[in-house]
């Protein structure tokens, strides 16, 4: 018998939980098939298809699941997206996105398993977060959960990677298993350490180095497309890059844990927790809070980390992203930033 | 302590609640264009509209010398519930030194709850809260009560003769000090108003338009451009899926019955879990509207609202399916009210020609 294709959809937590699913599927025995990086024309095909007002991140989902429908899979693969933490939940838009895609792409040709992931923390390996998807390909209990075990074990070196240092960047252009699997293991026996950690760094034409901690969700700063490659731009001038994605879960959790009440959503807690951790550290010289236009989360974390950065007295910058802007305006904005930390190390 | 609020609907049922617990309030001023030029002025620029008015009354506020201001919180995924934190830091930041308390739910933190009442209550014994609380609700209810007549009646009589009864009414009921008084002083307004009651027409020519969306741009009228006013002048009626006593019903007596509850599961038909704010609840007003014969349904939200947002993404598939015309408009700071008052006009006027229509 053939290979079923089940189609992933290289949007939102993608890029968070990717290692896990291509090995889930491949101990399953499916073929998973991942959807075009995010381009001119997939991105307008998805503005067309949905509320003007709505995010960029979910305009560039649906624009994936239109890319997915087109591709002749069998299914699409969606889980809802609930809750990775005792009492906190995503964003409202992460809990009604497969209401939003079924009801408002009526043409979809391909069924979407939608499985509810209700966890309590990170790691989504079990079973009743995948009932559907084995009842979809009748699936034995026992057989899922030796699959989602295996899966998870792998997704664990992944993440374990990205706390040393490395960036999501840094694999997220791999849809082979095998692949993933030898850069996974070449980086965990890399005597080099990874950029952002690299002390030996050299900045081109002699600058000083500086270390930007850039502030956004795994689907904002590591889609190339959307934020017109910023990470690697910043690589380029010489920049130890940090994300959220580095930063240990204890320190997160401490730093949260001085709010009297945390947020609502879970990745904007982690950001504000790996943001406080940054704004302290005397190693980082300025933050980037990269967010997309129509962000409510960030509406409100921006405002806590503008004030918090002036108090810690840390230069700090917000971009935002839409589905139009101007390369050369990143570019501008980005350099000018970078200068000014550069001049205020040289003053000091 | 002195303290004030925001300005939401039937600002004076808040006003009474904190002033029967002996409490020095002060008003807060109505939304206007200066308080929303005041509150985008320091509010992020895509924090949700509600916000941005409340920043603006709180610093409209600010030299009046308050010990605090009192506001709901909640748990989300709402953003509404985390405005407090946020306008904490907006007026610490300004270099203001006033206090906000947030009356979040038991169940988040039961021991900040605890001191939160506590205090609210002052020196009031808990006799005293019990009875303060049942004239707050009985005052609620009758204005609610009120209010629906008006949104009929308002729609085939002078809107002004009907208005200033109600600005009347609100005024009377300020004085109140004990439910004996607002049942009379209910009972006075509902007899002036059955004279103007002959003017309903028989059913088959009434026509009624149900309004849902966001809590805070469906109950103040200051915000969303008086819309039920507006409707009103074309001759349809209005009813609000959301007024305050439902509210207060449904999170303070729960055992009073849970006729809502049962309307907003409806929703899950759309959308399937509950995903913050009133989403899913509003998907069950649209479908319990059309149930009970209404003619469309004005959809209000405010710009960026996230849960509105999953609702506006459905409703043209629940429109279709339930056949039911549905209007959704986003409410913010550059909102134009003649802008408003076009598209409700060409609206009303297609779900009369629709009529006009089916009935040939």
């Amino acid at each position: 018998m053939r290979k079923r294709k089940v189609g992933i959809p290289r949007a939102l937590l993608y890029y968070y939980y990717f290692p896990f699913w291509l090995k889930l599927f491949s101990e399953l025995n499916l073929e998973p098939v991942i959807s075009d990086s995010t381009s001119r024309d997939l991105l307008n095909k998805g503005v067309k298809k949905s509320l003007s007002e709505i995010c960029v991140p979910i305009k560039v989902m649906i624009g994936h699941v239109l890319n997915l429908d087109q591709k002749d899979v069998d299914y699409i693969f969606m889980p809802r997206f609930r809750s990775l933490k005792k009492d906190v939940v995503l964003c409202p838009k992460f809990l009604g996105l497969p209401d939003m895609i079924r009801h408002s792409l009526p043409g979809l040709k391909t069924e979407v398993i939608t499985d509810q992931i209700d966890s309590k923390s990170d790691d989504i390996a079990q079973f009743s977060n995948h009932q559907k998807l084995a009842e979809t390909f009748s699936i034995p209990k026992r057989e899922m959960k030796s699959a989602l075990k295996k899966a998870t074990d792998f997704w664990q070196r992944y993440r374990d990677l990205l706390f040393k240092g490395y960036l999501i960047d840094d694999f997220a252009g791999i849809e082979e298993l095998e692949i993933l699997e030898k850069v996974i293991t070449k980086f965990e026996n890399d005597p080099k350490p990874p950029q952002s950690r690299d002390q030996n760094l050299e900045a081109p034409v002699n600058e000083e180095v500086v270390d930007i901690a850039v502030i956004g969700y795994v689907y904002n700063i590591f889609d190339q497309y959307i934020n017109m490659d910023i990470i690697n731009k910043l690589k380029e001038m010489g920049v130890r890059v940090h994300t959220f994605s580095m930063v240990a879960e204890d320190i997160i959790e401490k730093e949260l844990s001085n709010l009297r009440k945390p947020m609502f959503w879970e990745f904007t807690n982690k950001l504000y927790g790996a943001a406080e951790h940054y704004l302290k550290n005397d190693r980082i010289d300025g933050v980037i809070h990269l967010t997309a236009f129509g962000c409510g989360p960030d509406s409100m974390l921006g405002q806590i980390l503008e004030v918090d950065a002036k108090d810690y007295n840390k230069t700090f910058m917000t971009l935002r992203i839409d589905e139009q802007t101007g390369e050369s305006h990143i570019i501008t904005r980005i350099e000018a930033f970078i200068d000014l930390m550069r001049l205020k190390k040289v003053n000091n | 302590m002195r303290l004030s609020f925001p300005y939401m609907g039937p600002t004076i049922v808040y006003a009474k609640l904190f002033e029967l617990l002996g409490h020095d309030v002060v008003m807060p001023p109505k939304p206007d264009k200066e308080i929303i030029d005041l509150g985008v002025k320091y509010s992020p620029e895509f924090a949700c509209f509600p916000f941005k008015v409340i920043t603006g009354i709180y610093l409209k506020l600010m030299d009046k010398n308050l010990d605090a201001l009192v506001t709901s919180g909640g748990h989300g995924p709402c953003r509404a519930g985390y405005y407090g934190e946020v306008h904490k830091k907006i007026l610490q930041d300004l270099g203001h030194e006033v206090e906000i308390i947030v009356i979040d739910s038991p169940h988040d933190d039961y021991k900040y709850f605890y001191e939160v009442i506590k205090r609210l209550k002052g020196d009031s014994s808990w006799l005293q809260v019990g009875r303060v609380i049942k004239i707050v609700y009985e005052l609620t209810k009758a204005l609610d009560e009120i209010e629906k007549k008006i949104e009929i009646l308002r729609a085939y009589n002078d809107q002004g003769t009907i208005n200033k009864l109600w600005m009347q009414a609100q005024e009377e009921f300020y004085q109140i000090k004990n439910t004996a008084e607002i049942k009379e002083i209910k009972n006075k307004y509902l007899n002036k108003l059955i004279k103007f009651e002959d003017s309903i027409p028989v059913e088959a020519e009434r026509y009624k338009i149900g309004i849902i969306g966001e809590i805070y741009v469906v109950m103040e009228e200051s915000i969303n451009n008086q819309i039920e006013e507006k409707v009103n002048r074309f001759g349809f009626e209005v009813e609000c899926s959301q007024y305050l006593t439902d509210w207060i019903r449904e999170n303070a007596f729960p055992f009073l019955g849970k006729d809502l509850e049962k309307i907003e599961k409806k929703g899950e038909e759309f959308i399937e879990i509950g995903i913050g704010g009133h989403a899913q609840g509003n998907i069950g007003h649209a479908i319990n509207f059309k149930e009970e014969g209404f003619d469309g349904i004005i959809h209000l939200k405010p710009f960026g609202c996230l849960p509105e947002l999953v609702s506006q993404s459905v409703m043209d598939d629940l429109s279709e399916k339930y056949e039911i015309p549905v209007l959704t408009i986003s409410i913010d700071e550059q909102t134009a009210d003649a802008n408003v008052l076009t598209r409700v006009e060409a609206f009303l006027d297609m779900i009369r020609e629709k009529n006009y229509r089916e009935v040939m």
